[in-house]
């Protein structure tokens, strides 16, 4: 059984998340970063999930030098603040996962991505959608620049057809599909392989595949290519400097930023050099009030 | 600028010409010493009395100019003097005031004012000055700031005051409007200190609730138990729904801008009204398709002109529904339009629902006033609009006619500096 260690120094969170965890996972908590530690110095956790603000050390800091003691260590930050804000702190502190306390706290995303980070199973639309609700709408492959706009349209139609809605789909995947054919294929020295806009028929094994599908209360779309380019740091960096504004006049991550302003959820996975999966979910209706998390999951 | 310019130099010639004069006479003079001393003396007198002559005159002038209201009083309160300001601001011609108590002629009372800053220098001998004092009419109060100066004898003890009063009505408005927006701003502040520390709790409280309800047997809940926590879930998320609006309403621009081109916004916030599960109304749209981009932050000029339309769409309802309790029938539209208005982007929506009463035109973008129900709406909607549209340096403002309301918002244009032209190009 993986051990998770909860840090809050807000108690109705600490057993919150507690009572919800513990059964599947071995759980302990700690109020501050100091218990923590001390904690940590007894017996090992395979997860480390922190408040930010806290009184003395603040969770970035804790979860920097957790990372420094224990590299294993799987650590995510949460917050009743506006991630959005901490996006600098975490990529600094290597975390980048950041989960927000919305109101009412939505435990399916939590699963998700607790599961995912420890099993280190972490592709696939349906991780991020309620499996016993799943309806798969669709999947589409995409082989050249031709077919990514036929795609694009297949899919948004698709959506629009089923649910009613396709929300900002049509412009994310411009830019994502965009993105995947264009930026993703390279050769070994890393240059890119195709022109931006020019007409590309992908290589065999160059693949991008694409799902759609939905619960009883969201729709997603995966974009999946096989190339694993994109990394961590590099997503991080991009979403966070078109936070900042300073991408405001050039188009370097301003796709990224786009899908995750538009969309309810943005959650990358990079399997390094083997696999990069771009999902992105819409709530049919917003009941979980509260920020947007961050999720970048990468093995 | 050039009347001025020609002033001056006018000024400055003639001063050089009298310098001269003078100095031509003096020379001239020379040989006569004695008999021109003496003359000097009698010209000196004369000159004593001129200057006094001259120096009552500027005075006067300038008692008559100054727009301020001026009196001096007697020790009675009566009128010894007034200038022509204080008696256009009465209506009365200065000689039928003379002589008469302040209180009756300007202020219309039966007797002196409670706290009389001029009785006050009377007997004090200190100047007095007091702010806002109000005047009741029957339009709108009027408010005034008082200054009394004494005017002391030989012994030191006042013989007369000078009442100087400044018609502050205006100011008293602008500061109340100071205060009313430094007030919000620190609201502003706190609120979203206490937002965030809300969230927190909310969330724990929420997230309990929905661990109780999820999992009943682990928190030994009866049905009436899961009732009670259903409610307490509920009530945790109506707080929720206040406490975001309000940290939207407080939050500082966190410098999300991006060029976006506004008429995509409009279709998008349409179809997310449509997506809101409002009965439709017949709309409009006529967007403007050369529309210069807007540096913006487009998830919130969306959820402005979301607001707006959701507004249009249930003023047209609202509408619907009042005329057909009198059997009337009615078709509701609604107007989109986009256009470029000098350095602006402009987008009005308009209908042709209930309208805005006048009596709550001042008070529609005040947070917390809302025309709906207890419970529809936290009455946040246009105050923050007002506020995302004041981060963009843009403008929100509404017509409305019994026939027609439009709300129009004016958006900075985006142009290129030109040292960047070049490389956007």
């Amino acid at each position: 059984m993986y051990s998770i260690l909860i840090v809050d120094d807000e108690v109705s969170i600490r057993t919150m998340l507690l009572d919800y965890l513990e059964g599947t996972y071995e759980v302990a908590t700690a109020e501050n970063a100091e218990a923590a530690i001390a904690l940590c110095d007894k017996r090992s956790f395979d997860m480390v999930i922190s408040d930010i603000n806290m009184p003395g050390m603040k969770g970035p800091q804790l979860l920097a030098e957790i990372k420094r003691l224990y590299p294993a260590t799987h650590t995510v930050l949460i917050t009743a603040y506006n991630v959005d804000d901490y996006v600098r702190l975490a990529r600094r502190s290597g975390v980048s996962n950041i989960i927000p306390k919305t109101s009412p706290f939505n435990f399916g995303e939590l699963d998700a991505l607790v599961s995912g980070l420890l099993s280190g199973n972490i592709f696939g639309l349906v991780r991020y959608m309620q499996p016993q609700h799943y309806t798969l709408l669709g999947t589409f492959e995409i082989r050249s620049s031709h077919d990514a706009k036929d795609v694009r349209e297949a899919a948004v139609e698709l959506l629009t057809e089923k649910l009613g809605a396709a929300g900002d789909m049509r412009l994310i995947l411009d830019e994502i599909v965009t993105n995947a054919v264009y930026h993703a294929p390279a050769f070994p020295d890393g240059t890119e392989k195709y022109e931006e806009f020019s007409d590309v028929t992908l290589a065999p094994g160059e693949y991008i595949h694409l799902e759609c599908g939905h619960d009883g209360e969201k729709y997603g779309i995966s974009i999946v290519d096989d190339m694993g380019r994109l990394t961590k740091d590099t997503v991080l960096f991009k979403i966070e400097r078109q936070m900042s504004g300073e991408g405001v006049l050039d188009d370097s991550g301003r796709g990224l930023h786009m899908s995750r302003l538009f969309s309810d959820r943005m959650i990358i996975n990079i399997a390094p050099k083997k696999r990069t999966e771009v999902i992105l979910i819409n709530y049919f209706s917003h009941k979980y009030r509260g920020y947007k998390p961050l999720y970048i999951n990468e093995l | 600028m050039t009347v001025l310019v020609s002033g001056i130099l006018a000024a400055s010639l003639a001063a050089c010409g009298s310098l001269f004069f003078v100095y031509r006479k003096e020379k001239g003079r020379a040989g006569y010493l004695e008999r021109a001393l003496d003359a000097k003396n009698q010209r000196h007198d004369t000159t004593i009395t001129e200057k006094i002559t001259l120096s009552k005159k500027q005075l006067e002038t300038a008692f008559d100019a100054i727009t301020d209201l001026i009196c001096a009083l007697d020790s009675d309160l009566r009128i010894t003097r007034v200038n022509k300001s204080y008696a256009a601001f009465v209506g009365v011609p200065i000689p039928k005031l003379l002589g008469r108590h302040c209180w009756e002629a300007f202020w219309s009372r039966a007797e002196p004012c409670d706290h009389c800053p001029a009785q006050m220098t009377f007997a004090t001998g200190k100047p007095v000055l007091k702010h806002q004092i109000k005047m009741p009419d029957k339009d709108r109060p009027r408010y005034f700031t008082v200054a009394t100066y004494p005017v002391l004898d030989a012994a030191g003890k006042p013989q007369n005051v000078i009442e100087h009063i400044r018609d502050s009505t205006d100011e008293k408005v602008i500061l109340e409007q100071l205060i009313r927006s430094e007030k919000l701003a620190s609201i502003g502040t706190m609120t979203a200190g206490i937002a965030h520390e809300m969230i927190n709790p909310l969330s724990g409280i929420s997230g309990t609730a929905g661990n109780m309800l999820q999992m009943p047997g682990k928190y030994g809940l009866n049905e009436k138990g899961v009732a009670r926590v259903t409610a307490i879930l509920d009530a945790s998320s109506r707080a929720s729904a206040i406490v975001k609006d309000l940290l939207h309403l407080s939050r500082k621009e966190d410098g999300t801008s991006m060029l976006m081109d506004v008429n995509s916004l409009v279709l998008k916030a349409v179809e997310a009204v449509r997506l809101k599960g409002l009965p439709s109304v017949e709309h409009k749209i006529n967007l403007d398709t050369a529309l210069t981009r807007v540096l913006c932050d487009p998830t919130k000029i969306q959820q402005v002109i979301i607001n707006l339309v959701t507004n249009a769409v249930q003023s047209v309802l609202e509408k619907k529904s009042n005329l057909a309790r009198e059997h009337r029938s009615f078709s509701g539209l609604i107007l989109i339009s986009t256009q470029t208005e000098d350095d602006k982007v402009r987008v009005d929506i308009s209908d042709n629902g209930t309208g805005v009463a006048d009596d709550i035109k001042g008070k529609i973008f005040d947070p917390f006033f809302t025309t709906r129900p207890p419970g529809e709406g936290t009455g946040l909607g246009l105050s923050i609009c007002q506020k995302i549209v004041d981060e963009h340096q843009g403008r929100i403002f509404f017509e409305s006619t019994e026939s027609l309301t439009t709300f129009s918002l004016l958006l900075p244009a985006y142009r290129p500096r030109p040292e960047s032209a070049q490389e956007f190009a």
